[in-house]
């Protein structure tokens, strides 16, 4: 199993994602995360989505199928060396009276996570890395204390060509968003 | 697409400025797209839609039908042969999910639609309203587009991309769910329609790079036995005359999908045969011999390809193709050609060398004679007791002299009509292929009709296809359509019964019907009929019907347990063909 990155832009139009994910519920491929938001451009929605996959083949196929949908502009599937990516995860930690004190420096130091929010008798902490960067970080917390909850993000992912947006999407189309 | 704007015939002077509703101003919008015929069925949520179509019967010519799928197959009948979207207008609920099964159909069979569809008022959505259904959700999957409208507002502009969607590129279904309270409710500004030209995010290619026409005229020029393969795709770029044309520069044989048929003149010498599970001998097995496929607007349908992974391994693929997402999607291509078949074929013509394969177009013929000799000659003998379906069929193309619109329904009669039909005329086939939806034919015969009126529609419908959409018979009556139709009855579900018994060991399970009086029925519609059961009266019968004037439904009683050959069985290579 391989993962790939797929990377959509679309307009921003009520239940686009409805028919995104249709695409792969047909062909039975789980999503393993997806991440949507607006890109700097005012109208346009950046679709992140994580699969993982046996066949380079089917994920192409997917890419097109996908490419296929009206509002779609444009569909980018990519291997994990051929992106910047990263999510970001939140850790509850239990800290009652009497338990072990939390070792902000290690967090801080080593694992580059921070503690966002101090509560009574828990603290937030907030990490961001991969998703082995998150793992490992989870495997040592839970160590350390009781983690009353977990979530993480889903990934973003940004292509290392040279390429802006605008390349591959020219500039004459971007002035009916703007 | 047309770039012109179309002034509305309303008063849009300052002074005198009136508003339209939003269910005025989707008549003017339709009146805009030179819609001149709505296929439909009123209620509820489409009332106010309604209200104003009454003040537009002089432009609009709207057809009531009699059940919503009759609706749909009816549009896409008439879209078939006006080479434009076909109009559907029903209600919410109920009302649009009986348009469902069109819908499908229309996707894979690339068929161009506009469902306009009632949806609750707005803020009745999502409360579990009367008649309320999530159209949207439940048509997105099936649909090239959808889109649900709101505010009066949105109309013209919705409606102008609903039609460029649906006719554009490779064209579908597309459906507009528009709520009452949009339709109700007045345009806050003056109304004005222009037709979509373009939208950012979809911008079909017509016209293929020339480097993939080359890399494809490379191919054809080097082939010693090239096959042209030709799909519904050449019929909706209405490029029959091109590819005759290439064809004819290149020596090429060409043989042609089931939605393909009638693309070329069956008695073109080129021409040699059809593609398929029920397909012909030769086209299918010469498969497995040529050297370069040359594949136009098709998709490699697992009925075409049989087992896919067995299928034209020895060749090069050049698979032109107006959709991208079909190119590697089943057939790995050599030379995909992205464009419109027209131009493709257009660009192509210039660049191929004139050739001659007639050895290799000779092996077609030596196919033909086992095919002749094991299957036609004996279908058509008529030494069976009872007459055969193909006897029907062969006796019909020599009485319309191939000329006719041949509307099927989905089954073995499907098949035989494809088998022994000669087509003559190009656009001569309506059916539904890729969705295979039985009770197609009824309906979808009265829009051909009422698409193309100078031409004569037969139906032909299996017994079974027949009862899934018969109340359409009242549609086909009531606005005097001079449909003939033919039932080919065999008193079984004909092409499940073939498969229990060739794959089944004869155990038929509920294929068998006890059928009603077809006559009496038609009749009871005020439609005329007649039944023939002998063979001596099949002739003098299908004159009485050709020349009846009006509707006519003719009931054949036809050999039971007829089957179909050629047959490639599922899933096998389609070298595996069986003729017996």
């Amino acid at each position: 199993m391989t993962t790939y990155t797929i990377c959509v832009f679309t307009s921003n139009t009520i239940g686009l994602l409805n028919r995104i994910t249709i695409i792969f519920t047909r062909r039975r491929i789980n999503i393993e995360s997806l991440t949507v938001s607006e890109t700097e451009r005012k109208g346009v929605s950046r679709f992140t989505i994580v699969i993982k996959h046996e066949s380079r083949e089917e994920v192409e196929k997917l890419v097109r199928q996908i490419r296929k949908i009206v509002e779609v502009m444009a569909v980018f599937g990519y291997l994990n060396d051929e992106i910047v990516y990263n999510e970001i995860a939140m850790f509850k930690i239990s800290t009652p009276l009497g338990a072990k004190p939390l070792d902000v420096e290690t967090i801080n130091s080593k694992y580059k996570a921070w503690v966002v929010y101090w509560g009574l008798d828990y603290v937030v902490v907030e990490k961001t890395g991969t998703e082995t960067d998150i793992f490992d970080f989870f495997a040592y917390i839970r160590q350390q204390h009781d983690i009353l909850e977990f979530v993480r993000s889903g990934r973003v992912a940004v292509g290392k060509t040279e390429q802006g947006l605008v390349e591959y999407l020219p500039e004459a189309e971007w002035a009916y968003y703007l | 697409m047309e770039t012109a704007s179309v002034t509305p015939d309303i008063d849009t002077t300052p002074e005198t400025v009136q508003l339209l509703s939003g269910a005025q101003a989707l008549m003017h919008s339709l009146v805009a797209e030179q819609v001149d015929t709505i296929f439909g069925y009123p209620g509820g949520a489409i009332m106010p839609v309604y209200d104003a179509l009454y003040d537009f019967q002089d432009r609009i010519n709207h057809i009531l039908v009699r059940h919503e799928q009759g609706a749909g197959h009816a549009a896409q009948g008439y879209a078939r042969m006006q080479g434009r979207a076909g109009v559907c207008l029903v209600t919410s609920g109920p009302g649009a999910t009986n348009l469902v099964t069109p819908i499908a159909d229309a996707l894979i069979d690339s068929t161009p639609l506009v469902c306009i569809v009632g949806q609750v008022g707005k803020k009745l959505l999502g409360t579990d309203a009367f008649q309320e259904a999530d159209v949207m959700g439940v048509t997105m999957p099936i649909t090239k587009w959808n889109y649900q409208i709101t505010t009066a507002d949105e109309v013209p502009e919705i409606i102008a991309r609903a039609f460029y969607i649906a006719q554009s590129g490779r064209p579908g279904p597309v459906l507009i769910d528009i709520t009452k309270s949009a339709q109700l409710e007045l345009m806050t500004q003056p109304y004005s329609y222009e037709r979509c030209r373009t939208i950012i995010s979809y911008r079909p290619r017509m016209v293929p790079k020339p480097e993939q026409v080359e890399a494809a005229a490379k191919l054809i020029n080097g082939a010693k036995r090239p096959y042209i393969l030709a799909g519904h795709g050449v019929q909706l770029a209405k490029a029959e005359d091109e590819l005759r044309q290439f064809a004819e520069k290149t020596g090429i044989p060409v043989a042609t999908t089931l939605l393909g048929q009638s693309t070329i003149s069956t008695d073109h010498p080129l021409y040699v045969g059809w593609l398929g599970m029920h397909g012909n001998y030769g086209p299918n097995v010469l498969t497995d011999e040529a050297d370069v496929i040359i594949a136009i607007g098709m998709r490699f349908d697992d009925r075409v390809t049989g087992d896919a992974s067995k299928y034209i391994r020895q060749a090069k693929v050049i698979h032109i193709e107006i959709d991208p997402s079909e190119i590697d999607k089943i057939i790995k291509a050599d030379a995909p050609v992205v464009g419109d078949a027209k131009e493709a074929l257009r660009a192509l013509l210039k660049l191929v060398h004139p050739n001659d394969h007639t050895v290799w177009r000779n092996e077609f013929r030596k196919y033909d004679v086992i095919e002749n000799e094991t299957i036609t000659v004996p279908s058509l003998s008529g030494d069976s007791e009872k007459i055969q379906m193909g006897e029907v069929i062969d006796l019909l193309s020599k009485k319309t002299n191939g000329e006719a619109v041949l509307v099927t329904d989905v089954g073995q009669h499907q098949m035989m009509a494809s088998r022994y039909y000669q087509f003559r005329r190009p656009n001569s086939l309506v059916t539904s292929g890729g969705m295979g939806t039985m009770g197609f034919a009824l309906p979808a015969a009265f829009g051909t009709k009422v698409g193309a009126p100078d031409r004569t529609v037969v139906a032909i419908i299996g017994d079974g296809c027949f009862q899934m959409t018969l109340q359409e018979l009242g549609t086909i009556v009531q606005n005097k359509q001079p449909v003939k139709a033919i039932i080919l009855n065999n008193n079984f579900l004909g092409m499940v019964r073939q498969w229990q018994q060739l794959f089944h060991e004869r155990r038929y399970s509920f294929v068998e019907l006890q059928n009603p009086d077809f006559i009496t029925i038609a009749k009871g519609f005020g439609m005329d009929g007649h039944t023939c059961s002998e063979r001596e009266t099949l002739s003098e019968s299908l004159d009485r019907m050709l020349a009846h004037d009006g509707p006519y439904l003719l009931e054949v009683i036809v050999e039971k347990e007829e089957n179909v050959f050629p047959m490639v069985p599922a899933g096998t290579s389609v070298s595996q063909i069986r003729l017996a």
